[in-house]
């Protein structure tokens, strides 16, 4: 374990935390000055209340499913750039990282001109934009992002986010060779407390950088300064666990260089100081046997080297304890020890070149699962806020492979892989629904069409239709022969009818003087009747050539209205669009379940491939202190037997 | 003695030169590393498809089981929970029970922060009829709490969307519930 150059990033569910608390910020677009005040504003669109909902239970998948049904659908209203950025928040989480970035590039641009959100939501979302290129190692975009950063409003807003911010510039400053760099970091550590965590950070990371480029002296000056700040300060808000942890580094650190420069009681002196249980217990007592050795105290190196030896041995780093434990025997003059010592050594890395040998030839996912303890719950594996699995070595052999990055990301990936792979399987059971679904649902047109039939049957449409172009008919035949009596009123048909009746009274009465006064009034009668049919002619035409024009809308509504349900009784394209998307999403599904099974086999094997060089390494290692066991062994047989002779040719 | 073990410790000092002068010597093969990312990429792509493939899926299955000139959509929310602490919701819809639901912590947590549960979607005709929800938590000093609420709509013929109401009422410490239409 050397010195480690950078915070050690379990800042990254850090970074998930402190994006969730920005988020939840953002999604509800307040400005209070406590977070702890911060009242949830009611949503004003259902569908981002609903993707809210499974954000807030970690489900980033639902969320972001949510957040693309609203899209496709018209958008989300009244909450302007917040769901976007909700959105690129949730790829974060679900490990989409370049499609994060890719949004919140595009969202907030070079100025944020034209984004609706507030300076200091802005001024966020720059953070951990550039947050995230730090994380993938793009220290261009890390450093412009950063940069775009307003120091002042973000302290105001979140003092510990600006700490963090000052902690990952200089950290860039420090990677960049520009000129300068040298002032800039000082500046910047310069705003920052010096008992700050993210300061104490930094002046570590400084010392490594000192010693990276061959300045030992500053190097060694930086890392006892950063012990004194740390074991001078009591008053600080970070958890005790960060900062011993962080002693105990520089320690170790600090001891290591003066183990470099043969300084053995000064190394002492440093490592006497770290508790036997801290973090790097270990490895500081074996650096203390080394010391120990060093100062020409064996037994002191043997003690530690024993303690050690009692611990389980299958750390890789550990794995040069019995070589080491034989080989201080040996230069404790025990020779009758160091013998034994080294042969149990040399059984012990015979034994380990062995089964890494067995799991090498027997290497494949199910093997390497097994290795792996992962903690579950009833949801599952549990994973931290970066979707990394939370797994345990169940084979210490595998601690080391298992610590890396690589390692964590492929495992990772594997998983979501396989959740991806039982997500199509889930969904192809479902198509077979689908197709239920939309059967069941072609029935039930069908029922309607029929009851929509019998309902138009009912209505004797085809008779109406029949009666209005009589009807028309008549009219029209009346027109051409200017024919007044068809037009009369119902009013002036009575009074016809009532005038034919007399006529037909008179005609059966006696021409003579008694009726003759009748007959003329019947006459004048007459002759007033007609005259009155032929001056209303005009009218009662008009009044029925209306009547005919309204009935006619009538009749043409009614027919359009016919012919839509005839249409939409025959069309089936709703039904035949809902078939084609079926076998469309059909389609990509099982095209989808292809390339996840094609990205399954990369992973498994990116996966087994890390495992395989791993247990390459440490069979090679362990070959070395195999051959150096059996030197020693040789030599110290041979040394023994001459040692035998002499003390017989000495008897004799 | 200290010279004689330091050149005699060749396995052990060679380990801390290692140590102190590469600090990045155990990491991976940059070859590793680059598969890695090839296969992060790989993955990553994969799950926006699978996003949009689920967001196609959602639409259609919604599509099929509620058309749009019938469905009713009931979503819950509740205020910041400070008067009731939810555990339980029922659902009538013209007498007949359409949705119950029991409350994980994690479910009222994100209720709680804003989120809106979407509690039951179905199909109803033109018309009348009326939505009556039964809401049971913890109320004002600790003691169960139980309140309903009712609302008669008019479903036309487009999507019908309503919101049930758990909100906190300052003026007598009490939690109200209320159904409400959306537009």
């Amino acid at each position: 374990m050397g010195l480690t150059v950078f915070k050690p990033f379990q800042a990254r569910p850090v970074l998930f935390t402190g994006a969730l608390l920005w988020l939840t910020m953002i999604a509800f677009a307040q400005t209070q000055a406590q977070a702890d005040e911060l009242q949830p504003e009611r949503v004003q669109d259902l569908r981002y209340g609903w993707a809210l909902y499974e954000y807030h239970q970690g489900n980033a998948f639902e969320a972001l499913t949510q957040l693309a049904v609203a899209r496709e659908q018209g958008g989300i209203d009244g909450h302007g750039d917040h769901p976007a950025l909700v959105e690129g928040g949730l790829m974060l989480s679900w490990g989409m990282t370049r499609e994060a970035s890719r949004l919140f590039t595009q969202l907030l641009g070079d100025d944020g001109s034209g984004s609706t959100l507030s300076p200091d939501v802005r001024n966020q979302a720059w953070f951990y934009l550039g947050k995230v290129f730090y994380l993938e190692g793009d220290r261009e975009l890390a450093g412009e992002n950063l940069g775009r950063v307003d120091g002042d409003i973000l302290a105001e807003a979140n003092h510990n986010l600006f700490r963090e911010w000052i902690y990952l510039r200089a950290r860039l400053a420090m990677m960049s060779s520009r000129l300068g760099e040298e002032s800039e970091l000082a500046l910047l550590q310069a705003q920052l407390e010096d008992t700050d965590i993210w300061s104490l950070y930094l002046q570590y990371n400084s010392a490594v950088s000192a010693l990276a480029g061959g300045d030992a002296v500053t190097a060694e000056a930086k890392l006892q300064a950063l012990i004194a700040i740390i074991e001078q300060a009591t008053d600080s808000v970070e958890p005790e666990a960060e900062r011993e942890g962080l002693l105990d580094r520089a320690r170790l650190s600090l001891a290591r260089l003066h183990l470099r420069d043969n300084q053995f009681d000064a190394a002492l002196e440093v490592l006497g100081n770290m508790p036997l249980n801290g973090v790097f217990a270990d490895q500081a007592l074996f650096d203390y046997a080394v010391a120990a050795a060093g100062q020409g105290r064996p037994e002191r190196a043997l003690d530690a080297l024993d303690t050690l030896s009692n611990r389980d041995l299958f750390l890789p780093w550990r794995q040069q304890v019995p070589f080491a434990r034989a080989y201080v025997l040996e230069q404790m003059d025990k020779p009758q020890q160091a013998l034994p010592a080294f042969k149990r050594a040399a059984n012990h890395y015979q034994t380990r070149i062995e089964e890494l040998g067995d799991i090498r030839n027997r290497l494949s996912e199910e093997s390497l699962m097994a290795q792996l303890d992962f903690s579950r719950d009833s949801d599952g594996i549990l994973t931290d806020s970066y979707g990394r699995l939370r797994v345990k070595p169940v084979d210490f052999g595998m601690a080391e492979v298992l610590a890396s990055e690589t390692f964590q990301q492929a495992l990772a990936e594997l998983n979501e892989l396989y959740r991806m792979q039982s997500f199509i399987a889930e969904r192809q059971s479902r198509f077979e629904s689908f197709r239920i679904m939309l059967e069941t649902r072609e029935q039930q047109r069908q029922v309607r069409i029929a009851q929509t039939r019998q309902a138009l049957e009912n209505q004797q449409a085809d008779q109406w239709q029949q009666s209005h172009r009589e009807f028309r008919r008549a009219i029209s035949a009346a027109l051409a022969d200017q024919d007044a009596g068809f037009f009369m009123t119902s009013e002036q048909k009575a009074l016809r009818d009532k005038l034919n009746e007399v006529e037909e009274t008179l005609a059966g009465l006696p021409d003579d003087a008694t009726t003759a006064s009748q007959r003329a009034t019947y006459q004048r009668m007459r002759a007033y009747f007609d005259w009155w049919i032929a001056d209303d002619y005009g009218v009662n035409r008009w009044a029925a050539q209306k009547q005919l024009r309204e009935l006619d809308r009538e009749m043409e509504r009614f027919q359009a209205q016919r012919q839509r349900v005839e249409n939409l009784m025959g069309d089936d394209a709703r039904h035949a669009e809902l078939a084609r998307r079926i076998a469309a999403s059909e389609r990509e599904l099982a095209t989808l379940g292809e390339e996840v099974a094609d990205a399954l086999g990369n992973a498994r094997q990116a996966l087994l491939r890390q495992v395989d060089e791993m247990l390459a390494a440490q069979q090679e290692e362990l070959n070395g202190y195999l051959l150096a066991s059996r030197h020693a062994q040789a030599r110290l047989a041979d040394q023994l037997f001459r040692a035998s002779q002499r003390a017989g040719a000495g008897d004799e | 003695m200290a010279t004689c073990l330091n050149s005699r410790f060749p396995a052990l000092l060679a380990a801390l030169t290692l140590a102190l002068t590469a600090p990045a010597f155990a990491q991976t093969n940059p070859g590793g590393e680059k598969d890695a990312t090839a296969v992060a990429e790989q993955v990553e792509a994969l799950k926006k498809k699978v996003i949009r493939l689920n967001r196609d899926l959602f639409i259609l299955e919604e599509d099929l089981l509620f058309p749009a000139n019938t469905q009713v959509a009931v979503f819950l929310s509740v205020d910041t929970g400070k008067f009731l602490k939810l555990e339980a919701v029922k659902l009538k819809v013209d007498d007949e029970i359409v949705a119950s639901h029991l409350y994980t912590e994690r479910q009222a947590k994100a209720l709680e922060r804003g989120g809106m549960q979407r509690l039951y979607v179905g199909n109803l005709k033109t018309g009348a009829h009326q939505m009556t929800a039964f809401v049971e938590g913890i109320g004002p000093d600790q003691r169960p709490y139980k309140q309903a609420a009712s609302l008669e709509f008019e479903k036309g013929t487009g999507t019908a969307a309503l919101e049930i109401r758990v909100e906190d009422r300052s003026s007598n410490y009490q939690p109200s519930v209320s159904i409400v239409e959306w537009e």
